[in-house]
């Protein structure tokens, strides 16, 4: 039996993979990276960089506060005198936990990953609110080419960090690109902004020993893999059911591979069901094939909203690795 | 090209900075307010369909939104009684318990650039509020509820039977978001479902003239 990481090799090159890639198996999540404070169930918090957070007891996740109280860039103008980067230095007692962690994981059977978020678009809406985010590609472009170089260089800076410290061995990195359906901006759009600054961060990233890029957009972005691919991500985690996987297999597995077509949205609710779950994998299994294809529910992490959900997700997914394989 | 005809392909390119002179110039060339609006309209109209076909993306239509606006400030003093709108209120607003807005705010655009005076009431809306909306506020025709979670679908659901159970009438409701699907929209009681905001503006008037 191959080791996750080998049947992961396998997979995304097109070889002999001997079950599917079991979600997020093949990567061991460093959790424990110093990055930012973020807040807990219940909790408001401003992070460091002074992005106010709230997340209300009975909901799913944080949302950032936007009113004009907490609103941190109200003028792109001014981005300079507003917008400071944290601290990239951490003390070796902040890291000690996740180097503990890093040395504690058997690297032949899984990657060693360092999770990022939020990435360059999300960092710009976290900053400025989404509306603003949008527009201001259109009415203050140097501007925001400007905010965006810094955002990268920032993030560069922390990777020089995390891979002195736990020398991972892959990277996991969130930037929502779209809605269910569409993607936010036009490929060409997208392109102009993003495409040249997440080149030269991810090619950072694999100059200095990372081997696999795992990208999350939980969304429609069929439209974006042409540009996915030439930023050198490997894995696109969060592909919706909307993209038409089958197809974008067909049309650039070799060059890309997809992680997701089980809809978080669909089947993480409160009264879910294993038998629906079940229904789920299997098309997403038998619909997308045993090459440059990962099951796994959409979410971000490798977790569910609703407890148990990601292990039946796991035991459908062991299934039909029994059936198919 | 026409001056109406400059400020309608203005409008649909989003020329925030044009468009407003060429409102004025038009204006002074003596067209009517009424008919430089009804460009705009079609103008955000035509994004609108662009925006459902997948030819156009949010900030396109965000700035679109923007350049009307703009024009329409200009016209403001010229339209009877100061108001642009036409087709009556609508209220719309995200419901209890879910905080995105960015689908909500791009259907409070468009319908409203359909020819609706918009009361919007923000995100994280209990079912009260859409009542008492309703009852503020003079000739509400639509109210149009936006939800983007599966775990804020039920409070979509108790919203609806909120306000029917209110026994306020002379109005329809439209729901959306991501995970609202025509079945779901039906079954809770909506007399309305669309997919984008393009097709919500579309579904909007057509709700108003039924009534
Ligand atoms: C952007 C985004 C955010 C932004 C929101 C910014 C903002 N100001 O709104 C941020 C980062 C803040 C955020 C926060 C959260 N999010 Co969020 N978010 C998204 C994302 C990526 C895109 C949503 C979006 O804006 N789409 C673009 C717009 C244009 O499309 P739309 O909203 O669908 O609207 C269109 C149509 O639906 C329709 N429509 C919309 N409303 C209405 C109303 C009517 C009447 C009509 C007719 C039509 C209509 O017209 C619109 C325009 O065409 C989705 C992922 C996805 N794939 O959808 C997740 C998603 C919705 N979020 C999700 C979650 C879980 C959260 C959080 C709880 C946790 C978190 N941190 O991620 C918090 C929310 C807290 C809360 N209580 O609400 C989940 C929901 C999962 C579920 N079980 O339902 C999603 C699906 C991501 C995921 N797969 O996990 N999110």
């Amino acid at each position: 039996m191959l080791t996750k990481r080998q049947n992961l090799m396998e997979t995304i090159k097109g070889g002999k993979p001997d079950r599917f890639v079991n979600q997020y198996e093949f990567m061991e999540i460093i959790m424990e990276a110093p990055l930012r404070t973020r807040p807990k169930p219940g909790e408001t918090i401003t992070n460091e960089w002074g992005i106010t957070y709230s997340w209300p007891k009975d909901q799913l996740g944080a949302f950032p506060v936007h009113d004009e109280a907490h609103l941190l860039l109200k003028d792109i103008t001014r981005w300079r005198e507003t917008v400071k980067a944290p601290s990239v230095e951490f003390s070796d007692e902040r890291w000690a936990p996740a180097v503990a962690h890093a040395d504690a994981v058997d690297r032949n059977d899984k990657f060693v990953t360092v999770f990022f978020a939020s990435g360059t678009f999300e960092m710009t809406h976290m900053l400025m609110g989404m509306e603003a985010a949008m527009m201001n590609l259109y009415e203050e472009p140097e501007y925001m080419h400007e905010l965006i170089d810094f955002l990268t260089d920032y993030e560069m800076r922390y990777a020089e960090q995390i891979i002195r410290r736990i020398k991972p061995d892959a990277l996991f990195h969130h930037d929502d690109w779209g809605g269910q359906i569409a993607s936010f901006m036009s490929p060409d759009m997208f392109a102009e902004f993003f495409l040249e600054p997440y080149k030269k961060m991810y090619g950072f990233w694999k100059q200095n020993g990372i081997e696999l890029i795992v990208h999350h957009s939980d969304s429609y972005a069929a439209n974006l893999v042409p540009h996915m691919i030439d930023m050198g991500i490997d894995i696109w985690q969060g592909v919706m059911t909307t993209n038409n996987t089958p197809e974008m297999i067909k049309q650039y597995g070799s060059k890309i591979s997809f992680m997701g077509e089980i809809d978080s949205g669909v089947v993480d609710c409160r009264d879910w069901k294993p038998e629906i779950i079940a229904e789920h994998v299997q098309k997403a299994c038998t619909g997308c094939g045993k090459h440059y294809f990962i099951p796994c529910l959409t979410q971000g992490l490798n977790l569910s909203s609703f407890p148990g959900v990601y292990e039946a997700t796991s035991r459908a997914i062991e299934e039909m690795s029994k059936k198919l394989f | 090209m026409s001056k109406i005809e400059e400020v309608k392909a203005n409008v649909e390119k989003g020329k925030t900075k044009l468009v407003p002179g060429l409102v004025q110039e038009a204006l002074d060339e003596g067209s009517s307010a009424m008919d430089i609006l009804q460009a705009m309209i079609e103008a955000m109209g035509v994004v609108g369909d662009k925006f459902s076909s997948g030819i156009l993306f949010v900030p396109e239509m965000l700035i679109a939104a923007k350049a009307m606006s703009l024009g329409v400030n200009v016209l403001r003093p010229h339209l009877e009684g100061g108001a642009a709108a036409s087709l009556g209120t609508c209220v719309i607003g995200t419901v209890k318990g879910d905080l995105h807005d960015i689908g909500k705010n791009l259907v409070s655009m468009m319908v409203g650039s359909a020819g609706f005076n918009m009361v919007d009431l923000g995100v994280d809306v209990p079912a009260e509020k859409f009542i008492q909306a309703v009852k503020d506020h003079k000739d509400v025709k639509i109210v149009a509820c936006s939800g983007l979670l599966s775990t804020t679908m039920p409070a979509m659901r108790e919203t609806l039977a909120a306000i029917k159970a209110s026994g306020l009438s002379g109005f329809k409701v439209m729901v959306g978001g991501a995970p609202v699907t025509p079945e779901f929209a039906f079954e809770i009681g909506a007399d309305a479902y669309a997919a984008d905001a393009g097709s919500a503006a579309v579904k909007a008037k057509e709700l108003a003239l039924s009534l």
